[in-house]
């Protein structure tokens, strides 16, 4: 018994002494004091903060091998095995800067990325829907962005002196094919897809990642919405039409539907237009939506939509304005989504899908009946995850199949075309930190084309570094190539496919809510579609042309209160010889100013959200036969005025009023010329007009849920 | 003697296991860094306390509370913060710090309202481009709380909180976030819990909202 008490009380001794002070001081690669890291023994309560001078120190009555770490926000875990002999030990450690996604910085050139809920982002996902003059539309709000010139009576997005087709959309990684609705010649166009769907819309005006091929000028990458949060029900009652959608939650997954009947005829015959409808459009959309929850992280989604619509009108001759054509098209189409993601372990995660479109148009005139049609499957597998602390990398296999028939029946040239396109690819990108402040993307792109049976390989290539604590620069040079028009494949399939080099540079200094952006480009074109001798069927792939400018974006909604407005100016410089241009020429859709200016301003007395977008477009060139030359005339300047005005009488209740073109300017977008001269020697012109001087659309959305406090505003 | 022996003993085995802190210990380490959580307003003192909450809870695998305290620290930090970058690193750390809690323990009210604390601090930071994002995720995250418990006091005042906030944006009745928050008062009063550590916060929240409503 006595041995047992001198033991305990001898180890009782030994233990007091054993008391080991750890003490030190913790700092970064740089030298930098960090305060309010973690030091502790592992598996122990026993450690302490460092203090405002990065120093710290504290006792322990551990003895033995011990682990020493040191962890704090950003950097690397510090592990070091400590011999504690209850003497002080006194340490001095450097943190190792960890690559993390909030500090690192990033590829900035040509990107657009609106995010909501990513934080830096310079344009949101929202806005799109609060843009006025856009009308919910994706295109109309990015016409507001840099590098996008207006082409007002198109509705389409033009980017960088490239047309309508060179940008492509994709929903979640996969490809959409005809993104815009059908619209009367010289009528705007609307996207088929509406905002509200997405959280995540990156729009790139050049450079963008290997992982999006066949588009020349542009990506417009959709994220779509992940699980739905809330079981609601929505009606809106339009103006030109009414909608309502079901969204039904459940733990797991969520499903939605919705249906909209758009119907414009009423509008038409109350406010007078430049067109001659004989039937004003009238359409009818279906969509439905299904997201389920695969374990921990899986995710599957599916989405559909489906759409119908019609419109014909009279088409008046220039010289006789009582001889006129009737123009009667109808189109259907189907767009079909599902996307999977899953993560196969902590830093890699798979993702990929399917999407199928189908669409058809008839169209019918007084002579022919054309139906086109177009079928199009897209698969695309992607692996990406973190090959070590430095390196970040992106691998993925597709494959686009397109069918596509022409059949034109009657009396003026009967003639059917058809091509099957198929296109297997394969890319890889890595990124390469050498520290949060510098990265480098490397990146290849490799297709192959059945029609020219010919593998391509494109690369990629962009740097980014940080300039301060806002400031950063980038640069991104790349390959891009893509088909011709169907137009021309349809006639000869094996022309090449129409190639663009990007150089930009940019530099972007953001700061608490206010972001400055600057951006210069060169854009080289080859292997475009060239007419030889002005024969429509004998195409070559023999064109050239280049765009060169530089572009201005100013975003602040700090410094007034409610107020949120953003400036953008681009010049563009830029010139082709393709189709059928006897020399190089500014395309008929390229202008050389554009400039725009949207505020959004948040009156509390009257609930509601007002909105205002100016734009300015310089004149575009156009021909006229009766004046030498070619493109050598230019339109008149474009410039519009747009309003909207959300009110929230109630949490469940928005009332939405938009007008364009406030001001009644009369915008003139070109000319067009008869094809014979008139008795005076002279051909016959006139101008092409907006439909009419102003849109105005007035909604009422409901929504209808068990939490009272939700309304559609995201969606408007 | 023998007594002196069995305190020896105990001392002992805090000794040779390796500080595998038993119950008592392990609580007097928790209040005190609870204390803290609850009442400083100083950035410092609160990092000071979340990492103190942090060792304990990876020396104490089985333990959600260090996790629960520690992400309260965070949003506490958030609160005290000025500017909107930090603002959500401190977030961004609580919410990583109450997916910690959650999988130690499932579906629990408490740990779920912390986590409609954060989407609402979020809100804050950036009202008008994220009230719409985080406010409806905000209130249907305290309704799961709610749902999982109907007597969490918490959960209550928490939703009657951003429904406050919800109304006084829109100019509407505020009648439904204060019957909401009389709902909260009474099961703060009414409120038990075994665990002696389990969360006593918001009851001046409650009051003060209480207050707003007269």
């Amino acid at each position: 018994m006595k041995a047992l008490v001198a033991l305990v009380f001898t180890m009782f001794l030994v233990r007091s002494f054993a008391q080991t002070k750890i003490e030190g001081s913790v700092a970064d690669d740089d030298g930098n004091i960090i305060s309010g890291a973690n030091v502790f023994l592992a598996g122990t309560y026993d450690g302490a903060s460092t203090n405002e001078n990065g120093e710290f120190e504290f006792e322990t009555m551990e003895i033995g091998k011990k682990m020493l770490v040191i962890r704090f926000v950003g950097y690397k875990e510090f592990i070091r095995p400590m011999e504690l002999l209850g003497t002080t030990i006194a340490i001095a450690i450097n943190l190792d800067e960890e690559i993390n996604e909030l500090e690192a910085v990033v590829v900035a050139a040509g990107a657009f990325a609106a995010s909501d809920v990513s934080r830096r982002t310079v344009f949101r996902a929202v806005d799109i829907a609060t843009t006025a003059g856009a009308t919910a539309d994706i295109a109309g709000a990015l016409n507001t962005l840099p590098g996008t010139q207006k082409v007002a009576e198109s509705g389409r997005l033009f980017v960088r002196g490239g047309d309508g087709n060179e940008t492509r959309t994709f929903i979640d990684g996969l490809v959409v094919l005809d993104a815009y609705g059908p619209s009367a010649p010289n009528t705007p166009s609307r996207g088929r897809f509406l905002p509200f769907m997405f959280d995540g819309i990156s729009f790139s005006t050049g450079g963008y990642s290997a992982e999006y091929g066949q588009a020349l000028s542009s990506a417009l990458v959709l994220d779509s919405k992940d699980k739905a949060e809330l079981t609601r029900t929505d009606f809106g009652i339009l103006s030109v039409g009414g909608d309502a959608g079901h969204t039904h939650v459940w733990d797991k997954g969520s499903v939605a539907g919705k249906i909209q009947y758009t119907n414009l005829r009423p509008y038409v015959e109350l406010i007078n237009q430049e067109i001659d409808w004989d039937k004003a459009p009238v359409s009818i959309e279906g969509s439905g939506a299904f997201r389920h929850k695969v374990g921990r992280d899986g995710l599957f989604k599916f989405y559909g939509n489906f759409s119908r619509s019609n419109f014909s009108l009279h088409q008046h001759d220039i010289d006789d304005y009582n001889n006129s054509q009737l123009f009667d098209l109808t189109n259907s189409y189907q767009y079909i989504n599902g996307f999977y993601k899953n993560h196969i372990n902590d830093d890699w995660m798979v993702r990929g899908g399917v999407s199928y479109t189908g669409l058809a148009t008839v169209t019918r005139t007084n002579e022919n009946t054309i139906r086109e049609y177009q079928r199009g499957v897209h698969f695309k597998t992607v692996a990406e995850g973190s090959v070590s602390d430095n390196v970040e990398l992106k691998a993925g296999g597709e494959a686009t199949v397109r069918f596509y028939d022409k059949i034109i029946a009657g009396q003026v040239a009967p003639a059917a075309y058809s091509f099957e396109e198929v296109i297997p690819a394969a890319f890889v990108e890595a990124d390469m930190y050498v520290s949060n402040h510098f990265v480098v993307r490397i990146g290849g792109r490799a297709e192959f084309n059945n029609l020219i049976s010919r593998v391509s390989l494109d690369p990629r290539v962009s740097l980014a570094f940080k300039l301060g604590a806002q400031g950063q620069a980038s640069f991104a040079y790349g390959k891009f190539r893509q088909s011709p028009n169907d137009k021309f494949v349809m006639i000869r399939p094996e022309l090449e496919a129409e190639k663009a080099d990007h150089y930009i540079l940019n530099y972007q200094y953001a700061k608490a809510n206010r972001t400055f952006r600057v951006e210069a480009y060169y854009k080289g074109y080859h292997d475009l579609v060239k007419w030889i001798d002005h024969n429509f069927v004998d195409l070559r792939s023999s064109g050239s042309g280049h765009a060169k400018g530089i572009e201005l974006f100013w975003r602040d909604n700090a410094s007034i209160k409610h107020l949120d407005y953003w400036i953008s100016y681009s010049f563009l410089d830029t010139k082709r010889d393709y189709l059928d241009f006897p020399h190089e020429a500014a395309p008929a859709f390229a202008s050389k100013h554009n400039f725009s200016i949207v505020a959004k301003y948040f009156v509390r007395t009257i609930k509601s959200q007002l909105g205002f977008t100016y734009s300015f477009t310089s004149g575009r060139p156009y021909n006229n036969p009766n004046v030498e030359g070619f493109h050598v005339l230019t339109t008149p300047n474009y410039s519009d005025l747009s309003f909207n005005w959300s009110y929230l009488p109630s949490t469940s209740m928005i009332i939405y009023f938009s007008c364009t073109n406030l001001l009644g300017r009369d915008n003139v977008f070109g000319f067009e010329y008869s094809t014979v001269r008139s008795q005076n020697g002279e051909y016959n012109g006139r101008a092409i007009r907006q439909a009419a001087p102003r849109f105005l659309f007035l909604g009422i959305f409901i929504t209808l849920s068990k939490d009272k406090s939700v309304n559609q505003l995201p969606n408007l | 003697m023998k007594t002196s022996l069995i305190i020896l003993l105990l001392n002992l085995s805090g000794y040779s296991g390796a500080m595998r802190a038993n119950d008592d210990t392990y609580a007097e380490a928790m209040n005190k860094r609870i204390q803290t959580v609850y009442s400083s307003q100083s950035i410092p003192t609160l990092q000071d306390a979340v990492n103190s909450l942090e060792r304990i809870g990876l020396a104490e695998e089985t333990k959600w509370e260090p996790y629960y305290y520690a992400a309260f620290g965070y949003i506490m930090m958030a609160n005290q913060e000025r500017e909107s970058n930090k603002k959500d690193a401190y977030l961004d750390q609580a919410s990583a710090t109450i997916k910690k809690a959650a999988v130690i323990k499932v579906n629990d009210s408490e740990i779920t309202a912390l986590e409609g604390f954060v989407h609402m601090i979020r809100v804050t930071v950036d009202p008008a481009s994220r009230g719409q994002q985080y406010s409806g995720l905000a209130m249907q995250t305290f309704g799961r709380a709610i749902s999982l418990d109907p007597e969490n006091p918490r959960a209550l005042a928490l939703l009657a909180q951003m429904q406050y906030g919800t109304a006084q944006f829109l100019g509407s009745s505020t009648a439904e976030a204060c019957s909401t928050n009389e709902a909260a008062l009474q099961k703060f009063v009414a409120f038990k819990s075994e665990n002696p550590l389990a969360p006593r916060w918001g009851l001046s929240m409650a009051e003060g909202t209480r207050a707003k409503c007269k």
